[in-house]
């Protein structure tokens, strides 16, 4: 009685559980598999053959021109992400404890996670315009007397690349930190005042301790988005502004080296997961010094 | 009456439509293609001729077909790679070999199409010849005083942030050239290197490498860019439209040339269709077409003839088989592809 309960059970449990299994094992294990086993193959004309050998990865260390992307690439993630959490951390804070109105705050939030149900590309295209030779920035720069003639340094480089991706990302940043913020009890902060703790030490001491879950989980969400971005490069960056994602979709395409590229979508992956890692444990560090 | 009137205009247009419709519905092409070579223009009359109904997705870049078709699917029937990139699908055998007795106007082709290396493998032909033309460089009239003729104004500190080059492999025939090196499709390790440098030399001056023919229209037009390699007749008369004057020119160190071939995919089961569309694709229909929508040059001589006007004809240099032998028609790499490619990566990686 009690096996066949435990047995129909255990069939509800898997019936319930498979599709999202099914789904994980078809379009996730299965193509991450496909693509190690392809980064031991060989390039070879026209497209590549099977083999076990290490070539694509001692390319990858050895060939300069990939460290130096992936220094470039991790540069420009840190910048972003830099750059959108101090953008971010006040606008979530100021939304958290000075916005009283519940409307104003949903408003207000809302101005900051409204812009994702707009198609990326077209984001990334207006910063185009904006920042343009010819486009509305210098506009402004001229006929407010700043400039007398147009300047082309804001477009096409990698400054231009940080702020729109700056741009594009900072709703990662800004919903996990207002989220962490929104939970802060106020009676925490109201103690530490009366235990006469200044403003500046109570912000030190309990809320930015207490928010940093949410900056570090929006840092690693921005930071990795960054890391694997290869649209803005096309769009804004400069003849220096090629990211890791561009080369290999250069090695699938223009270079037809699958292996390589391969074996280069793999070294992304451990960085990422690398990335991901530290910060759970820098997340679950912060939490056990706290309680 | 006046409704009567229209109900037996609808009436009759029905029955026209009706006694048009047994003809029809012969079957599907999937067409992998740039733009322009699957124009309305002339793709609706030839849908209405033989019932093949065309649908044409577009690639951006000669990069995009090889992977497409590794992919697989039979998604496709046919596409229409440059000269420099078929050896691949032909090694791979993801096209099929053509039946030049089906292709009525075979013989008109230029024959330097026709014997090319990149559409002959093995005693079969595998493409049939579209279109070509030169990749040649263009600038603003308005901003040089003296018109630059050769590639050296592309390394001139003068025009900094004014440059743009091809974001393509091509990058480095067009380096090798200023560097002297003629034999641009068989650089030896150290012109290739020497190549590089020479693009990395000049990165500081390069304002943007254009990956798309609208974007270098986007970088002429917002005044970006005043000088370029360039698709010749294609993005200056888009400039033209848009009333910015643009000059093409050779230079001295020469200019490389394409050529696109149609080519079917292993296998379709459209195959009547598929030789319908590359007689249609090489008689006036096509050929003007091409020419009229991208400004391309053909590769049917005859039927240009047919139907261009005499100033056409000689503006696209259909007259003039020396033009198109003095251009470095595109060769296909093979295995020192890998090099090319890592080489201008490691430019951009710099």
């Amino acid at each position: 009685m009690t096996l066949a309960l435990s047995k129909r059970n255990r069939l509800r449990q898997f019936l319930v559980l498979s599709p999202p299994l099914l789904w994980t094992v078809l379009f996730m294990f299965a193509p991450y598999t496909i693509l190690v086993v392809y980064s031991f193959w060989r390039a070879q004309f026209p497209l590549a053959v099977p083999d076990f050998q290490f070539g694509n990865y001692i390319e990858i260390f050895t060939d300069p021109q990939y460290a130096r992307v992936l220094l470039r690439t991790a540069k420009i993630a840190g910048l972003v992400s830099l750059l959108a959490l101090l953008l971010a951390f006040p606008y979530a804070y100021f939304l958290a404890f000075k916005v009283r109105k519940p409307g104003l705050r949903l408003t207000l939030y809302m101005a900051v996670v409204a812009p994702l149900w707009v198609s990326y590309l077209l984001r990334a295209y207006t910063w185009k315009t904006i920042l343009g030779t010819e486009g509305l920035l210098n506009s402004f720069l001229m006929s407010t007397g700043i400039l007398s003639e147009p300047s082309s340094v804001f477009l096409y480089n990698q400054t231009a690349m940080v702020v729109t991706l700056t741009y594009v990302f900072i709703p990662f940043m800004v919903m996990p930190i207002y989220a962490a913020l929104e939970k802060i009890p106020p009676n925490l902060i109201e103690a530490s005042g009366d235990l006469g703790e200044g403003a500046i030490a109570t912000f030190a001491r309990i809320t930015v301790p207490l928010a940093m879950p949410g900056i570090v989980a929006g840092f690693t969400m921005t930071f990795c988005l960054s890391f694997g971005d290869f649209i803005s490069p096309i769009l804004v960056g400069g003849p220096d502004g090629l990211m890791i994602a561009n080369v290999i979709a250069a090695q699938f395409g223009a270079a037809l080296n699958w292996p390589l590229g391969s074996a280069l979508a793999l070294v992304m992956l451990v960085i990422v997961l690398g990335i991901i890692t530290a910060s759970d444990r820098f997340e679950r560090l912060g939490q056990a010094r706290l309680s | 009456m006046r409704r009567l009137n229209k109900l037996t205009g609808s009436a009759a247009c029905a029955a026209i439509v009706l006694t048009a419709l047994p003809a029809l519905a012969e079957g599907e092409l999937n067409v992998l293609t740039w733009e322009g070579y699957a124009d309305p223009s002339f793709i609706e009359p030839f849908e209405a001729a033989t019932g093949c109904k065309v649908s044409a997705t577009y690639v951006g870049s000669n990069d995009d077909f090889a992977p497409k078709l590794a992919a697989g699917g039979g998604v496709f029937d046919l596409v229409s790679p440059s000269i420099d990139s078929t050896a691949p699908l032909i090694a791979a055998g993801f096209v099929q070999p053509i039946d030049t007795s089906r292709i009525d106007e075979w013989d008109n082709i230029y024959e330097k199409f026709r014997a090319s290396d990149g559409i002959n493998a093995s005693g079969e032909v595998y493409g049939v010849p579209y279109a070509w033309g030169a990749i040649s460089f263009m600038y603003r009239p308005d901003k040089f005083d003296t018109p630059p003729t050769s590639l050296a104004a592309l390394w001139d500190p003068a025009l900094e942030g004014r440059i743009s080059l091809w974001d393509d492999k091509s990058a480095l025939y067009v380096a090798a050239r200023a560097n002297g090196d003629a034999d641009i499709y068989n650089l030896t390790d150290e012109q290739l290197a020497a190549a590089q440098e020479k693009l990395i030399a000049q990165r500081p001056l390069v304002r943007k490498y254009w990956s798309s023919a609208g974007e270098l229209v986007d970088l002429y037009k917002s005044g970006e860019v005043w000088i370029s390699n360039t698709w010749a007749g294609y993005q200056s008369a888009l400039l033209a439209e848009e009333g910015i004057e643009v000059v093409e020119f050779i230079p001295d160190e020469n200019a490389e040339g394409w050529m696109d071939s149609f080519m079917i995919v292993s296998g379709t089961p459209n195959e009547d269709c598929a030789y319908q569309f590359l007689n249609m694709a090489i008689s006036e229909a096509g050929q003007c077409g091409v020419a009229n929508v991208n400004g391309y040059s053909v590769a049917n001589p005859e039927a240009a003839r047919r139907c261009m006007s005499e100033e056409q004809f000689a503006a696209l240099h259909q007259d003039d088989p020396e033009y198109l032998d003095s251009l470095l028609l595109w060769e296909n790499l093979g295995p020192r592809l890998g090099d090319y490619t890592n080489a201008w990566n490691a430019v951009k990686a710099q």
